[in-house]
């Protein structure tokens, strides 16, 4: 249904020979990106998958504009990066609220940080908190929610400005594994309401295959992209589609490209 | 059904302070403790009534309220513009915090006759070391405070593209006053502490004075009257500085307080 970045227009964001490269402290150069290339098409979905220390969190720092590239270039809508966009929205793998604001100002943080207090965000605010099923919950502190409830929280902060792209950053690592795959479909729906373009990181391969257009795979040491691997599941997909003969196969797949690097990587 | 289980507890906590006050009230009396070694609960009941009936307590009392409560007000006043000077502008903090450190390790209370010597016998001198023995927790937990910003939150703030200003007020700050407030609570237990050892020291007025006098001239039920008045003293202001947590760092359970006296 989607179709990848190499046909039609220009990419939304294009990523094209990215390098990172970290001192420790003990004065080692981790190279955390190598030789990244990657674009995304509008309104499409990628997941990230790879093991820890792949660079699937300093790609994303990069895109949010938290991190600057050692060399190489990433652009979102043909601008190259200089920092945070408004057209980005992000979500971190902890929901990060403000323990001190209640779930409405909370969601409406990105707003009145630039000044605006009108009537009509809230009104967006209110509207995107009961799309989520959290109508009941405007005036609750993050502390009197349950986990689950404080990342779709942080997800209606991210929508919030109605950004054109959507980064989440293993938004669901921390939930269990029912909360996690209710939000899966909710983040499924989101997505083809609000039509976003999302990059979506994870180290789960079921969510990966089962939410993405096209699914990233990174393996570490250094951190570069090792494959990508389109999702041909037709679209909607539900909790059904991961009993799918071809989502077992697609999951097999990125799988075994997980073993071999790592047999590559521990031989070496 | 919570609020049973909070009486409950209260109830039982109430039982333990009246069961050690009956054994201390019958040991005294069928043992034959002397009362200069260990006065009987309703000895020093007597006293305390005693204290406050023939009002000698009123001067000593006012005296050493004087002394906690600016000395407080001083030391914290100075900790938290200090703290938010040193955390905030790095350089400084590069230049100060050693010596922060360093001083920090000094007991202050050891300095107290020098400051009798400097300030007088009279309130200044208790104001002034109250303030000092204040200003410490304040200042180190408002450093430790802005130091205690959360990396992804910082994160967030960044990425939804708040200025430096909007982080410092609307993330830092917060969050260093979970922090502040512990600070703040050691302060208020700190500053009885500092006001009494002043007044041991040299004064001519105030609890620390009374207890020195009462005795020298061997009155231990009234010493131990005028504990009661300290205590009361030092039990008032944490709780006063306790409600002012609640209402301002309500988003930490109580339980949780990172504190401490």
């Amino acid at each position: 249904m989607q179709s990848p970045a190499s046909e039609g227009a220009a990419p939304l964001i294009r990523i094209s020979h990215l390098e990172k490269l970290f001192a420790t402290r003990s004065g080692e150069t981790v190279h955390a990106l190598s030789d990244v290339s990657l674009e995304v098409a509008d309104h499409e979905f990628i997941s990230v998958v790879g093991p820890s220390g792949c660079g699937k969190t300093t790609l994303l720092r990069i895109l949010a504009g938290l991190d600057v590239a050692s060399s190489g270039s990433a652009s979102i809508s043909g601008q190259p990066l200089a920092g945070p966009r408004h057209d980005v929205g992000v979500v971190f793998q902890q929901a990060t609220l403000l323990p001190w604001n209640n779930v409405l100002a909370n969601v409406l943080l990105p707003l009145h940080l630039k000044g605006d207090k009108s009537e009509q965000s809230t009104q967006r605010a209110r509207k995107l908190l009961s799309f989520m099923g959290l109508g009941d919950f405007a005036q609750k502190y993050p502390f009197e929610l349950s986990g689950g409830m404080q990342q779709r929280v942080s997800i209606c902060r991210a929508l919030m400005r109605d950004p054109k792209i959507l980064l989440m950053d293993e938004p669901f690592g921390a939930l269990d594994a029912m909360t996690r795959e209710m939000l899966n479909m909710e983040l499924m729906r989101v997505w083809s309401e609000e039509r976003k373009t999302v990059v979506f990181i994870t180290h789960s391969i079921p969510e990966a295959v089962l939410l993405g257009d096209r699914v990233v795979v990174m393996s570490p040491r250094p951190g570069r992209i090792s494959a990508v691997v389109p999702i041909d599941i037709p679209r909607p997909r539900s909790l059904r589609t991961m009993g799918l003969p071809r989502f077992g196969e697609l999951c097999d797949q990125i799988r075994t490209m997980f073993g071999t690097e790592h047999h590559s990587a521990v031989s070496l | 059904m919570k609020a049973r289980v909070n009486i409950a507890h209260r109830l039982q906590s109430l039982g333990v302070i009246v069961t050690v006050l009956l054994v201390w009230e019958l040991s005294c009396r069928l043992v034959g403790i002397s009362s200069l070694i260990l006065p009987a609960p309703s000895a020093i009941l007597v006293r305390f009534v005693d204290l406050i009936l023939t009002g000698t307590i009123w001067p000593h009392l006012a005296a050493t309220l004087t002394a906690v409560l600016s000395g407080f007000g001083l030391g914290v006043v100075a900790g938290l513009v200090s703290g938010a000077v040193i955390s905030l502008v790095p350089a400084v903090e590069r230049l100060v915090y050693p010596y922060v450190v360093a001083l920090q390790t000094v007991p202050k209370i050891a300095i107290a006759p020098l400051f009798i010597i400097w300030f007088g016998y009279g309130v200044a001198s208790k104001i002034v070391i109250t303030a000092l023995v204040c200003f410490f927790p304040v200042l180190v937990s408002v450093m430790a405070g802005f130091h205690s910003t959360d990396r992804d939150q910082l994160d967030m703030m960044k990425a939804f593209g708040a200025t430096r200003m909007q982080i410092l007020l609307r993330l830092r700050l917060p969050s260093a006053l979970v922090l502040i407030f512990a600070g703040l609570e050691i302060a208020a237990v700190m500053a009885v502490i500092g006001a009494v050892v002043g007044e041991f020291v040299g004064a001519q007025q105030g609890l620390g004075y009374l207890i020195t006098a009462l005795n020298f001239s061997l009155d231990v039920p009234g010493v131990f009257a005028v504990l009661i008045f300290l205590s009361l003293i030092g039990i008032s202001l944490h709780t006063i500085v306790r409600a002012g947590a609640r209402r301002y760092v309500f988003w930490i359970r109580r339980e949780q307080t990172p504190i401490v006296t």
